[in-house]
């Protein structure tokens, strides 16, 4: 299995997805610190480390869904280009192996990118506060967090990349995806908790809440029924994606 | 040759689906506009052009750069499997023609995706109840849209040409629209491809462009249009493919 792993990450040395993560990233990270800092000039009492994770986490809910397709996409249509799924299916290897590896590489680069976006958050905020203290459970948390997401999107997204060998559908399927999460917070309650791509927002530790018709923002902590809800969705995506492809015709 | 050409595009997109892609996007675009507008109806008092703000914000800015990207690396796939290129390049016609024809094809289900997008905006408006007439101004956002989108054409597809990937060229896209943003709002949005389109579609301000404004915008799109194709021919005729 670990050869199985490091053969993916051996097949994408000269790829340049670590370094298209990153522009992605930065792309973003740029746009949420512009926007924070405004805000904060605007509002120099409201909390910075709140402010900055809720922005990222709602700026994720568009731009990690799309790079949940760009990476699975990349990661499973190299076989397809290279027509090299023949030899991988008649190598020594299970293809719930060759699966998992893919699910696992997919989510270790998207690790990359959260931890990216993690130093970052953390080197903005202490610039901006006038402490230096970091809320290193609040910065976990929403690694956490992001990453349950982002493990429900790529399940779901490998399942439909190698179902549907058009590329254009899995990555339209994902850029749906990036607008339903971005727009999400507008649906009711009842109706997001049915939008995995609003989980970025709806798993993240700090959330924003109404009361008296001010915005305040408040730290949550996830019930048990909400996290079972996300491991069950990362597990059935997964082993319907793995089962289908197991008995697909390459 | 050249009708030909264009032909043997069209044959290659023939059972392709495609479609499905492209009347995807408008159609979610125009639903969720329309009903955000439906539930602010107390702000959004100024109708056809308050729902235009709401239909075409992540249309013009997100959507519709990605779906060009996606025409152009769709268009592009072909080649890149069983090395196509191969045959294209061996083929007794002009290197200039097979990349004109690609462009030419993606300007066309662009322009029908454009006429699409304003189809099902006139009719929401009507469902919405819209009583003032449709604004002249919607038929030059469309057009002007669709013209912006050719240098984005351009350029998608000397990506897409380089890059045998299907996703790469899609993810740069998406890199250039907020780069584009960024470049819009620091007001130098006439000098990036990307931000002509949110310029030319009325995206962020429906303010109508200045007679030299409307000027500097196509001379700008037909610059940009000129140096990235040439860019792509040349590459196509130097480099081994």
């Amino acid at each position: 299995m670990i050869k199985a792993i490091s053969l993916e990450f051996f097949k994408l040395r000269r790829k340049k997805i670590f370094l298209m993560i990153t522009l992605f990233l930065g792309c973003e990270i740029l746009w949420a610190f512009m926007s924070v800092s405004i805000s904060l000039s605007r509002n120099p009492n409201s909390p910075v480390w709140e402010s900055t994770l809720t922005t990222i986490a709602s700026m994720n809910g568009l731009f990690l869904p799309i790079i949940c397709a760009i990476v699975s996409s990349r990661i499973c249509d190299m076989e397809n280009k290279g027509n090299t799924w023949k030899l991988l299916i008649s190598s020594n290897l299970n293809r719930k192996f060759i699966y998992a590896a893919k699910y696992i590489c997919s989510g270790t680069l998207l690790l990359y990118g959260v931890v990216l976006q993690a130093f970052a958050i953390t080197i903005f905020t202490i610039t901006k506060s006038s402490t230096v203290i970091i809320p290193l459970s609040l910065i976990m948390r929403f690694i956490g967090s992001t990453m349950l997401a982002s493990m429900v999107i790529l399940a779901l997204q490998q399942w439909i990349t190698l179902a549907v060998k058009n590329q254009a559908f899995a990555l339209c399927f994902g850029m749906i995806g990036g607008f339903l999460g971005i727009v999400s917070d507008f649906f009711p309650e009842t109706v997001r908790r049915t939008v995995i791509w609003s989980y970025y927002t709806g798993l993240c530790p700090v959330k924003y809440y109404f009361t008296n018709g001010s915005l305040e923002l408040i730290q949550q902590n996830l019930g048990l029924g909400m996290l079972t809800a996300v491991f069950l969705l990362i597990i059935i995506f997964y082993i319907a994606g793995s089962h289908h492809f197991s008995r697909q015709e390459i | 040759m050249f009708k030909k050409s264009i032909s043997a595009e069209w044959l290659k997109l023939r059972n392709s689906r495609i479609w499905l892609v492209l009347i995807t996007l408008p159609v979610i675009s125009i639903l969720l506009g329309s009903i955000n507008y439906y539930f602010n109806q107390g702000v959004l008092q100024n109708e056809w052009y308050s729902l235009w703000t709401q239909v075409s914000l992540f249309y013009g800015e997100f959507f519709l750069p990605i779906l060009i990207a996606i025409c152009c690396a769709y268009i592009c796939r072909l080649e890149h499997m069983n090395k196509n290129w191969n045959i294209v390049m061996t083929s007794p016609v002009p290197i200039r023609s097979v990349f004109t024809t690609k462009l030419i094809i993606i300007a066309i289900l662009i322009f029908i995706i454009q006429i699409f997008f304003l189809i099902l905006y006139f009719i929401v408006g009507k469902i919405l109840g819209l009583s003032s007439q449709i604004p002249s101004e919607t038929i030059g956002w469309i057009l002007r849209g669709w013209f912006a989108s050719l240098s984005i054409s351009a350029i998608q597809l000397r990506l897409s040409i380089q890059i045998k990937s299907f996703a790469a060229p899609i993810g740069i896209s998406l890199c250039c629209v907020f780069i584009g943003l960024g470049m819009y709002i620091m007001e130098f949005g006439m000098f990036f491809p990307y931000s002509l389109l949110s310029i030319g579609m009325g995206v962020l301000s429906q303010e109508g462009l200045t007679i030299v404004e409307n000027i500097q915008f196509f001379v700008m799109n037909i610059l940009f249009t000129i140096l990235f194709s040439s860019f792509a021919i040349y590459r196509l005729k130097t480099a081994d493919i």
